[in-house]
């Protein structure tokens, strides 16, 4: 097992080098490196199919992905061969974008069996006693993913696509949630979003662009970022900002 | 809102502890202790052969063992009877008869079990439930095998006119051979719904210990067979047949309305494949002879979703723990 030890290191919650990765024999991550520190909120942009929520599943050990080079680091230990419960148990949590629905099992359910923590979240009473993503409109979908994540305790939790299919208003609820529950606490996040709303509440310290599997640029300024993609869609990303790699 | 997470109590405990009073108690052979209550005729099912000379039609030949529950007043507490393997390599044949008198609402549990995982014990129980007119019957029957014994229930209820039945059986602890049989004989009026919960086959981290089955073979066989006569006009009932195949499981069932009078039917038969190991074949049978009987079925049988395993992983199961509660929310939908 390999430990890093540069000492600036102890800042860096997750450090993933040149990751390659595959489903069904298709490789999507084609060497992806990307970094986030303690505290830190990032995010992830890129279109339909860039393999974004693969990352996001590759990240936290989904056995249905197969890594096929380079490496995950967190809190400076190689995790890459972990299995998926132990990455949970160091601190990663994926709320998922589509999760499955689950009869018969109430969100309740789930919740018990997580943890015993005190969770302050309006509009989520009436989930409760719901069975898990069953009747769920889309907007409570994300509600439930929130509160599981944060019921999981983490030091770090990727959002995937928290902010599809719901109205400003919604949006605005959700973020104050995360805020308050998370990027309050310390905990670092990585929002992937294809359209970007999520970011004007939650406001990233870098963001990132995927294309075709790869992390090709990143930037500070999150609102330049999402106006050139929206003005000149994501081709344009590879030769506007590549040079403002920090 | 707040909310307070709870501690896990899952899996739940065995049943038996919440039942209270046991009115009739049998171990190996032995009857253990009937206890007497007003408007209740409770006993051997050998005495009542000789003590009422009308139990011969039902009983057919003499009984060795097994129970007698005559209910001619109404109850309002449930009637319990336990019967039990404790010894190694006991072969129990047992003929029940429980009746019930015109009009009563009764609750009934009844538990089989065997003490101990490995005990080789045989249960051949043939029972017969006479509901009479007007009654309500909420028959609780709760199996809970170990994993070499050989099991083979076969109860017969008959519904007379208005009469009413609900029989909820749960079979969560497979002996190594099951054979189920239930036949309901519906009269006019009168409704059924028969709620059949069966698992085979082991956990998928079961503890093994000597004289268990050697990976490689089948775990448990089990053979369920349901049938539901529609005899009276305006007879109903309802099916629920839920089966989980898990490690080396094989299960095949049978369920069957036959509609020979103007009554309404319907089968629902659902099963689940825990383990690669499993197999379910399930056979939903609809004979209609009246042209005004209205019965149907859905069947179907499906593998745990990998996706749903992954997901409750995520949020911190075990595997084990996730197919469990995938399972209990496959038999909640009962």
């Amino acid at each position: 097992m390999i430990y890093l030890q540069d000492k600036l290191m102890e800042k860096i919650l997750l450090k993933i080098k040149k990751l390659r990765a595959k489903a069904d024999e298709k490789e999507i991550l084609k060497g992806v490196s990307f970094q986030i520190k303690r505290g830190e909120i990032q995010a992830l942009l890129g279109p339909n199919a860039s393999g974004k929520s693969t990352f996001a599943q590759v990240i936290i050990g989904n056995p249905k992905y197969k890594i096929t080079g380079g490496g995950i680091f967190f809190e400076g230990k190689e995790i890459t061969k972990f299995s998926l419960e132990r990455r949970v148990k160091l601190g990663m949590a994926l709320a998922w974008q589509s999760p499955p629905k689950i009869k018969g099992v109430k969100l309740s359910q789930i919740l018990e069996r997580i943890s015993q923590r005190e969770i302050e979240i309006e509009e989520a009473e009436s989930l409760l006693e719901k069975e898990v993503n069953l009747h769920f409109s889309g907007g409570e979908k994300k509600i439930s993913e929130l509160l599981q994540v944060i019921s999981l305790d983490p030091k770090l939790v990727i959002f995937d696509e928290i902010d599809s299919g719901l109205d400003i208003k919604r949006l605005e609820k959700v973020a104050k949630m995360v805020k308050k529950e998370l990027v309050d606490k310390g905990i670092s996040i990585l929002l992937i979003t294809h359209l970007g709303q999520i970011l004007q509440f939650l406001k990233p310290n870098l963001t990132n662009v995927m294309l075709d599997g790869k992390i090709i640029c990143k930037g500070r300024d999150f609102r330049k970022i999402l106006r050139i993609i929206r003005k000149y869609d994501y081709e344009k990303c590879k030769k506007c900002l590549s040079t403002e790699v920090s | 809102m707040t909310m307070k997470n709870v501690k896990n109590v899952y899996p739940p405990k065995f049943p038996e502890k919440k039942f209270g009073r046991v009115h009739y108690r049998q171990v190996d052979h032995e009857v253990k202790n009937i206890f007497e209550i007003g408007g209740v005729t409770i006993l051997p099912s050998s005495e009542a052969w000789q003590k009422f000379a009308w139990t011969k039609k039902f009983f057919g030949e003499k009984p060795k063992e097994g129970y007698f529950i005559w209910v001619k007043n109404q109850l309002d507490f449930p009637l319990t009877a336990c019967i039990t393997i404790a010894s190694p390599k006991i072969s129990q044949d047992l003929r029940n008869l429980l009746v019930i008198e015109k009009n009563i609402k009764a609750r009934a549990n009844v538990i089989c079990d065997a003490k101990e995982k490995f005990l080789c014990g045989k249960h051949l129980a043939r029972g017969k439930l006479i509901l009479k007119e007007g009654v309500f019957l909420e028959y609780n029957h709760i199996h809970k095998w170990g994993e070499k014994d050989n099991v083979q229930p076969d109860y017969e209820f008959t519904l007379e006119k208005g009469a009413r039945l609900i029989y909820n059986y749960r079979n969560l602890f497979p002996p190594e051979n099951l054979e189920f049989k239930t036949t309901i004989h519906s009269g006019e009026n009168t409704s059924s719904n028969l709620n059949l919960i069966i698992m085979g086959g082991r956990a998928a981290k079961a503890s093994r210990v000597a004289g268990a089955p050697v990976l490689g073979r089948v775990a448990s066989k089990t053979k369920v067979k349901d049938t539901v006569f529609l005899e009276g006009k305006n007879s109903q009932t309802v099916v629920r047949l839920r089966l989980v195949g898990r490690k080396k499981s094989q299960i095949e069932a049978i369920s069957q309305i036959f509609a020979t009078s103007a009554g309404k039917g319907h089968l629902d038969c659902q099963g689940l494949l825990v383990d690669k190991t499993a197999k379910i074949s399930l056979i939903p049978q609809l004979v209609c002879q009246n042209k005004k009987a209205q019965i149907t079925h859905e069947a179907s049988i499906g593998k745990i979703s990998e996706e749903e395993l992954t997901y409750l992983r995520m949020r911190g199961l075990t595997e084990k723990e996730a197919i469990d509660l995938i399972v209990s929310g496959f038999l909640k939908k009962v």
